[in-house]
């Protein structure tokens, strides 16, 4: 074998010959080997862990019911390693070991925040996995504000019905226990590794050095940082949302706007109403959305909402979206799943269309348009927590990007809404201040001042939750309308009606 | 102790040795690089004559250039060797002892190829290189087979007509007739691999060509491995040759003509066991360099030497199998076993010093004489301290090996500088004097 190095000089190029030994020609050819099976080694590791970090995986549920409970809308965090954005929930393995972790701070584990727990699932409802930026992420889905039980009697196997409004759920506590615990001490990489383990996960090595080196730290630094942002909300200065509702503009002030809630006047930052129905979209499309009225665009309202579930434009999963709003435009109303006085009902139904029908049909000449507030005199907190200047600053997300809000409009009542599947809608009124149907026929002065809600028992008298028993206390949350934001006031139509005829209109209400 | 028996002359078919003390081959980098002795050797190899032991195997003698460990070693390849190795029988002579050629072949086992062997492999038994130092090789033709021994033959001859008193052959420490011999080396398919018979075919041949050239009456010996331990150093190495695969060999070489038996261990030079005692990693870290482009594992070698945090590696490898022996009559059990099976008598080496051990050995049949050459090294007067009714001179071989991993670059001495209180000038001025006189002293 001959090596030939070439020296470039002024009279031209020296060639040296230089001869190698059995020893050189061994080790040229090894070398060469190890150099380009360590090269390979390197490219392939650095391919995998390329895929390892970008990749973006979820599950596929063929059947639409399933995608809805447990299908990945692409509200885990996403992006890139450098930039992750979106996402309002700990990665999957720190979730489902946060109860383990902080027990005291959750005796009852997510089943007693009203979270829906199915055989053969190990997360609840509503709450979806992804693989993103290399962890196994949880996120929520619509299901999680949009699915309810209801039972019979106590004893009763609970129907799980989607779409529903999530009325036993308090999504208030269920945060505040994932910043809570987010925080603890107690919450290191070692204790997750641990309590995972103990559960019977297996947690890779990549896994468990991610949570070392960087999962832990950054979820705690993401939460005090919410924690800083949303300070004012969490303090105990605000009255509690309670099972079934949620603030939903609120937070945006903070999180998107950066607004300093303790600025802001604290009549402005009670707003807390009642989860919404999903089904039957196709008729309400055109229609004033929102309690308040406050949009006209089915799409709108829904990527609103998944945007409270931490959906971003760079993290959203259109297909996955789309899936969903196709089957929720033509879901019919869930049946009612009681007997029904046929007699009492079709007297009923006579009263509906004479007493209702305008404002609360599909068709009626006032259903889907915003009633005034001075006309409906129900409580206005909701409708004062969505500002003028909210609106505006609304119009400025994502201004470049096919989702900027071109809807939204500030309104002075609440919007007349189609009263299909009403029955499972319990409790009434936009803050969810009247337990029953039966109830807000009453005069308000009339009307229960305090009462359970959450509790999924029927009542199928006055249709509504049960929420007077010590059942219903001990597992429902407390609700006081004299609270502010909690008014029950307002909405007089039919409070005249005998109460014969009350009782025959509520029976016919339970076929909507 | 009238009677010692280490001051026993010991009767050999054709030799007598005045005592049982012989200076093992040992070699150093005295001669001239083409394998031309000089005063040197002369003055090395008197120097233990006066120390009093009863022979000296010379060093590592190559009977052709491509047996050639290191350069700088005297070789017999040539009928122009005879008079240089006459006056080193003739300088050991004066002082009434003996003087035993050892006729060696390294095989693959080249620590320096030097100029004339670094373009081509060693030769060997086989194609598979060494497994310690990567020291590259290939498989003999039977005319290089037939060459080699011939070879051997035409040295024995070169002996004789030195008028030395007999002659070796190094059949051990994993030099070309072990990589023969052993089963862990060998992968040869034709008449020389196989079977124990035929790996000892080489060997055979050599005494036999030996005899027919120097005859019946010359003083042939041969250094054989009693035990391989193959696997000494890595693990997943083979063993190689066992115990009763060591005495069988050991009797057929008996039988085909040798006077004598020099019983040793270890199927490479250096191993783990033999030389027993150190392998001191600063000096192997000084020295190593020089054999780093020898072999394709040199380079890896090195860095275990080099870097203080690897040295426990090899340090792990090196030393797993030694606290199974001692240091001292480190392959004695394994000699005696030989010399139960054999007529001949036996010479036996690793790690003797100590009078007490040396007088058990040969009063308790685990040899007829005992090989020194570390322990010489350091006190060339070891046979007169022992002759004096003393067991160890005041200040005895260590065995720390320094001298050993030093031979590869620097003339050979007791490099352990505790012997000499610390003092490097001193150490280095003792080392040193082998060089005076020199040729052109004024004598």
């Amino acid at each position: 074998m001959r090596d030939e190095m070439i020296i470039k000089t002024a009279e031209g190029n020296l060639v040296d010959e230089i001869y190698s030994s059995p020893v050189d020609q061994w080790q040229h050819r090894v070398r060469g080997l190890v150099f380009l099976v360590a090269l390979a080694g390197i490219v392939l590791i650095g391919i995998y862990l390329a895929w390892y970090f970008s990749r973006d995986h979820t599950r596929e549920y063929t059947d639409i019911q399933e995608h809805f409970k447990y299908g990945s809308i692409g509200s885990e965090p996403g992006g890139t390693i450098l930039t992750p954005v979106g996402g309002v929930l700990p990665p999957y393995l720190v979730f489902k070991t946060l109860p383990n972790v902080c027990p005291d701070k959750l005796p009852g584990g997510y089943a007693s925040l009203g979270l829906i727990f199915e055989a053969n699932h190990d997360l609840p409802i509503g709450v979806s996995r992804r693989w993103r930026l290399g962890t196994e992420q949880v996120g929520l889905n619509c299901a999680v504000c949009h699915t309810g039980t209801v039972r019979e009697r106590a004893d009763s196997r609970p129907i799980i019905v989607l779409g529903m409004p999530a009325h036993q759920l308090d999504l208030e506590r269920f945060f505040q226990f994932i910043l809570s615990c987010s925080l603890d001490d107690r919450l290191t990489a070692s204790s997750v590794i641990q309590k995972a383990e103990e559960s019977g996960e297996h947690v890779g090595l990549i896994q468990k050095l991610l949570l070392k080196v960087a999962l832990i730290s950054r979820l705690k630094m993401q939460t005090l940082e919410l924690q800083n942002r949303m300070g004012y909300a969490l303090s105990g200065a605000l009255p509690s949302w309670g099972r079934g509702r949620v603030d939903t503009f609120n937070p945006y002030k903070s999180l998107q706007f950066n607004w300093a809630l303790d600025q802001l006047p604290h009549d402005e930052l009670i707003g807390a109403s009642d989860f919404p129905s999903l089904w039957n979209q196709a008729p309400r499309e055109g229609m004033h959305l929102h309690w308040d009225g406050n949009n006209t665009s089915v799409d709108e309202r829904n990527l609103s909402a998944s945007l409270g579930a931490g959906v971003t434009p760079v993290t959203v999963d259109h297909a996955s979206l789309q899936r969903v709003h196709n089957w929720i435009w033509t879901l019919p109303p869930p049946r009612y799943p009681f007997a029904i006085d046929q007699t009492r009902s079709l007297r009923g139904k006579a009263i509906f269309e004479q007493q209702c029908a305008g404002c609360h049909s599909f068709g009626g000449n006032k259903t889907g348009t915003v009633e005034t507030l001075s006309s409906v005199n129900t409580d206005p907190y909701r409708l004062n927590s969505y500002t003028y200047i909210f609106c505006i600053n609304q119009a400025s997300l994502y201004p470049e990007s096919q989702y900027r809000f071109t809807h939204f409009s500030k309104t002075d009542g609440y919007a007349n809404q189609p009263l299909d599947g009403v029955w499972a809608r319990a409790p009434y009124l936009h803050n969810g201040s009247v337990p029953t149907l039966l109830d807000l026929l009453e005069d308000p002065a009339n009307r229960p001042k305090q009462f359970a809600r959450g509790y999924d028992v029927y009542d199928q008298q006055k249709v509504g939750f049960v929420y007077d028993t010590p059942a219903a206390r001990t597992e429902g949350s407390f609700y006081d309308t004299t609270i502010p934001g909690n008014g029950n006031g307002g909405h007089l139509w039919g409070t005249t009606l005998p109460g014969d005829q009350k009782r025959d209109l509520v029976e016919f209400m339970k076929t909507l | 102790m009238d009677q010692d028996v280490i001051f026993q002359p010991l009767k050999f078919r054709n030799l007598i040795v005045k005592n049982r003390l012989f200076r093992s081959n040992v070699s150093g980098r005295f001669d001239n690089y083409d394998g031309s002795g000089t005063q040197t050797r002369i003055n090395w190899e008197e120097s233990f004559a006066r120390g009093g032991v009863g022979a000296i195997i010379s060093s590592f003698v190559p009977v052709h250039i491509r047996g050639r460990i290191l350069p700088n070693y005297a070789m017999i390849d040539g009928d122009d060797k005879v008079p240089f190795w006459r006056a080193v029988g003739e300088a050991v002579h004066r002082y009434d002892c003996k003087f035993l050629l050892q006729l060696s072949h390294g095989g693959r086992q080249r620590d320096n190829p030097g100029i004339e062997n670094f373009r081509q492999k060693g030769l060997s038994s086989t194609s598979r290189m060494d497994t310690f130092h990567g020291l590259l090789c290939e498989s003999m033709t039977l005319r290089q087979i037939k060459e080699t021994i011939q070879h051997f033959a035409d040295g024995a001859r070169r002996a004789r007509q030195a008028g030395l008193d007999g002659v070796e052959l190094h059949a051990s420490h994993g030099y070309l007739i072990t990589q023969f011999l052993s089963s862990a080396i060998n992968d040869r398919v034709d008449e020389y691999g196989g079977t124990l018979r035929n790996r000892a075919a080489f060997l055979l041949e050599i005494i036999q060509a030996i005899r027919k050239e120097v005859g019946t009456d010359y003083h042939l010996q041969a250094k054989l491995n009693a035990v391989d331990f193959g696997n000494a150093l890595y693990p997943w190495e083979k063993k190689g040759n066992t115990l009763e695969e060591g005495v069988q060999v050991a009797k057929w070489a008996e039988e085909a003509g040798v006077d004598a038996i020099h019983t040793s261990i270890g199927s490479m030079f250096p191993h783990p066991l033999l030389p027993p005692g150190g392998f001191p990693p600063d000096e192997l870290n000084w020295w190593y360099g020089n054999m780093i482009s020898s072999g394709v594992l040199g380079y890896f070698n090195y860095t275990m030497f080099h870097f203080r945090l690897l040295r426990p590696i090899f340090t792990f490898f090196w030393a797993r199998t030694k606290k199974d022996h001692p240091v001292e009559a480190v392959s004695s059990e394994y000699s005696r076993e030989i010399k139960k099976n054999v007529g001949v008598p036996i010479i036996n080496t690793g790690g003797y010093q100590d009078g007490r051990v040396i007088r058990r050995v040969i009063s308790e049949g685990y040899a007829d004489a005992v090989s020194i050459a570390r322990p010489l090294i350091a006190n060339r007067d070891l046979p007169q301290i022992l002759e004096s009714k003393r067991d160890l001179p005041d200040k005895p071989c260590s065995f720390c090996n320094r001298c050993l991993v030093n031979a590869i670059a620097n003339p050979l001495g007791c490099y352990d500088v505790r012997r000499f209180d610390g003092d490097h000038d001193a150490m280095v001025a003792k080392i040193l004097e082998v060089f005076r006189p020199s040729q052109f002293s004024e004598m």
